[in-house]
């Protein structure tokens, strides 16, 4: 009898430790180095404390949007199921759709779609759905502003600049008091990555013109040679660093924290990585505006963002989508705008009082991120991008002039927009 | 003696059977890893997506990838910027991996710190070597630009001027490159009789002399087989500019392994990164039956 219970009881103890195995589900989340992995690791455990079945594991790669999707593109295409959610550039979902690669969350969000494509700023709302399908689901806005030293600025007396020139006049006044041969003036993305796409795009914009138009390639208009003109400005004002082309995103966050720029085109995570890492030297002496534009021109400035997509190869899609909108929901977005200045995707978080608190520019960047433009859409960016950021980095190498950029940029650009 | 013959001959038919047998999985090995993966490419290479439709997936396009590619400047530009790296880190490593080599066989008492030297480089992944050349290379942090600066030059444009980045790239692979040749170059030292040197000693001659007339001639199979190896290897040339330039600035340091990386991983094109990968295998072959024709012909005239 007595070891007919404890059999019985030793068969319950593991039926029930299976059973509570069964039910626990690690999910993988990708995400890049740059995108702060260790906040995203914050707001897992916060999910894990609330959902003590789902077990959050984040993985990180590459430093640059398009490491990671070199990567992404190796473990999508051989159709693993490792990855369970990835964080996908604002300029992947076309791709992503075209590939297969993101589950369509439609029948997950069911009737609840509108009501939650509402709640988002619109220009992600739209991103992230491809021919009516819903390939992802918002984590944090983005858009590029232009940092720029307070302190240096009151010392000369300056405004903050509304023109370019006026920048380029700024900084080279700024740069002649200082004698600091370490001071630049202007840093943007310049090596052949991602955001170099933006360094092209954003003058463009700026004078009212754009790289399509109707769906065609608009590069003949005159405005197509604007960009090139005005950082071939920069570098002859001596403003540009010398070695403009081999600068990608997070060096100039680094130089500004050094202390080693005065002004400078980047997104949003910059400002929490100035005001609180331990090695900053700019502290409470950096100010965030809008970006400069050309006299008769607007300010302009570059979409950015992550999204989170549900890996079509998944096998916990259903924890998975869970997850995905626990990441994409104000709650979220209020932590990530106070533990790393992610600009939030819902309106309404920044007013947050809190959120204020920890980033008072951002009561004016709403409209700022409102009025951000998209970059092309297309299943085929890689190539688009390409096109875009190896010309502008080569005019800026010095190694092709505008007329041979821009003739090799309309080139291969041509047979994707025929 | 009828008896005796049929039973060498079973002998013989169970010897091969076994032999056979004995080579099958080695040979099933190679099917798998080497002929299958080469037939797939070649097929896939007969393959392409239309871009107007995507949805239809990839149809059966024959050559058509092919007569793209040699219309395609950007193939011929990244397989010249192959060839040049070829050129000029192929003999280069040679040149110091030939140096080490005659260093590390000197009759030191204590051999293991020229020899772990030797193979530090050899042991280091090739992208941590391209990421450390590009930090020496930097602009403003680099130790190079440091030390121009110090002696009273200006800094250089190292990884954004299309010259001197083919020159910092150049230096990166030679160095991790020439202690692969060194070593094998030393195993061909080490098999050159002593008793050669003392007669050429007895003789006269001067150590130059016996360098030129005795190590190199010895030397050449060792050196036939590391030059086949080193330009097999610059053909596939990738790790290191896709570190240090990332093919920039513009295109100028992309070479024919980063085109084909970027047009199937970042372009998603498989078709015609296929073709293109093909391309590339046709010209390891060439060097390759280059080289091997060559060593035959050498070693052929050595054992007349």
């Amino acid at each position: 009898m007595k070891t007919w219970k404890i059999l019985a009881t030793a068969v319950l103890a593991t039926a029930f430790a299976a059973s509570a195995w069964a039910q626990q589900t690690t999910l993988r989340i990708f995400t890049g180095g740059q995108q702060r992995p260790d906040v995203m690791r914050k707001i897992a455990d916060e999910y894990q404390k609330r959902n003590p079945n789902v077990k959050v594991e984040v993985e990180v790669g590459g430093a640059t949007s398009e490491a990671q999707q070199q990567y992404l593109s190796t473990v999508l295409s051989s159709k693993d199921s490792v990855l369970d959610l990835v964080l996908i550039d604002v300029i992947r979902p076309a791709q992503w759709a075209a590939q297969g690669w993101a589950e369509p969350l439609d029948a997950y969000v069911g009737a609840d779609k509108a009501k939650l494509m509402g709640g988002y700023l619109k220009a992600y709302a739209d991103a992230n759905q491809v021919g009516g399908k819903l390939i992802a689901l918002p984590y944090f806005a983005d858009s590029q502003f232009l940092y720029y030293r307070k302190d240096l600025l009151e010392k000369y007396k300056r405004p903050v600049p509304k023109t370019w020139d006026e920048m380029m006049d700024t900084a080279r006044i700024i740069m002649d008091g200082e004698k600091n041969p370490n001071l630049q003036g202007f840093s943007t993305a310049g090596a052949p990555i991602e955001g170099t796409v933006c360094t092209y795009l954003v003058p463009l914009w700026g004078m009212g013109s754009d790289l399509t138009k109707g769906g065609k390639l608009n590069l003949d208009a005159p405005q197509a040679r604007q960009p090139f003109q005005l950082y071939g400005r920069m570098k002859q004002a001596g403003v540009l660093p010398k070695n403009i082309a081999e600068i990608p995103t997070d060096r100039i966050r680094i130089d500004m924290q050094a202390g080693n720029l005065i002004f400078a085109m980047s997104w949003g995570y910059v400002w929490n990585r100035l005001e609180n890492d331990a090695d900053s030297k700019v502290k409470g002496r950096v100010g965030v505006a809008r970006l400069p534009h050309d006299q008769g021109g607007t300010s302009a400035t570059c979409i950015g963002g992550w999204q989170v997509a549900v890996s079509a190869y998944s096998k916990n899609k259903q924890e998975a989508v869970k997850f995905a909108r626990y990441l994409s929901s104000p709650e979220v977005s209020k932590m990530q705008a106070i533990l790393a200045s992610h600009l939030p995707v819902f309106p309404s978080v920044y007013k947050d009082a809190d959120v204020l608190k920890a980033n008072p520019w951002f009561a004016d960047a709403l409209p700022v991120v409102e009025s951000a433009k998209s970059r092309p859409v297309s299943h085929q960016y890689p190539q688009v991008s390409d096109a875009i950021r190896s010309n502008m980095n080569a005019y800026l190498a010095g190694t092709k002039t505008t007329d041979t950029a821009l003739a090799d940029m309309k080139s291969r650009l041509q047979p994707i927009f025929r | 003696m009828i008896s005796d013959g049929a039973i060498s001959t079973k002998k013989d038919l169970s010897e091969r059977a076994l032999g056979t047998l004995l080579l099958a999985p080695a040979a099933l090995l190679l099917l798998v890893i080497v002929v299958y993966p080469i037939a797939t490419l070649f097929w896939n290479s007969l393959h392409g997506v239309d871009n107007a439709n995507p949805a239809a997936g990839e149809q059966f396009v024959g050559l058509k990838n092919y007569f793209t590619a040699f219309e395609d400047d950007r193939f011929w530009a990244s397989t010249w910027h192959t060839i040049l790296y070829i050129v000029a880190t192929v003999p280069g490593a040679l040149v110091v991996g030939l140096g080490l080599a005659l260093l590390a066989n000197m009759p030191f008492k204590v051999k293991w710190p020229v020899r772990l030297g030797l193979l530090l480089p050899w042991a280091l992944p090739l992208v941590f070597a391209g990421l450390i050349f590009r930090w020496f290379f930097e602009y403003r942090t680099g130790v190079v630009n440091d030390t121009l600066m110090r002696l009273g030059f200006e800094p250089l444009s190292w990884l954004s001027d299309p010259n001197l980045a083919f020159a910092a790239i150049s230096v990166a692979i030679v160095w991790k490159s020439s202690s692969f040749m060194a070593l094998m170059l030393l195993a061909g030292l080490q098999t050159i009789p002593k008793s050669l040197y003392e007669a050429a000693e007895v003789d006269g001659a001067s150590k130059w002399q016996q360098f030129v007339e005795i190590t190199l001639p010895m030397l050449r199979p060792a050196i036939a087989v590391a030059l086949i190896f080193r330009t097999i290897t610059a053909i596939q040339t990738f790790d290191i500019p896709y570190a240090m330039t990332g093919g920039g600035p513009g295109d100028s340091t992309e070479t024919l392994a980063m085109y084909i990386h970027k047009t199937t991983l970042d372009f998603l094109d498989f078709g015609y990164g296929s073709a293109l990968a093909a391309l590339m295998f046709v010209l390891s072959m060439v060097a390759t039956s280059g080289y091997l024709k060559y060593t035959r012909r050498s070693s052929g005239r050595s054992g007349d």
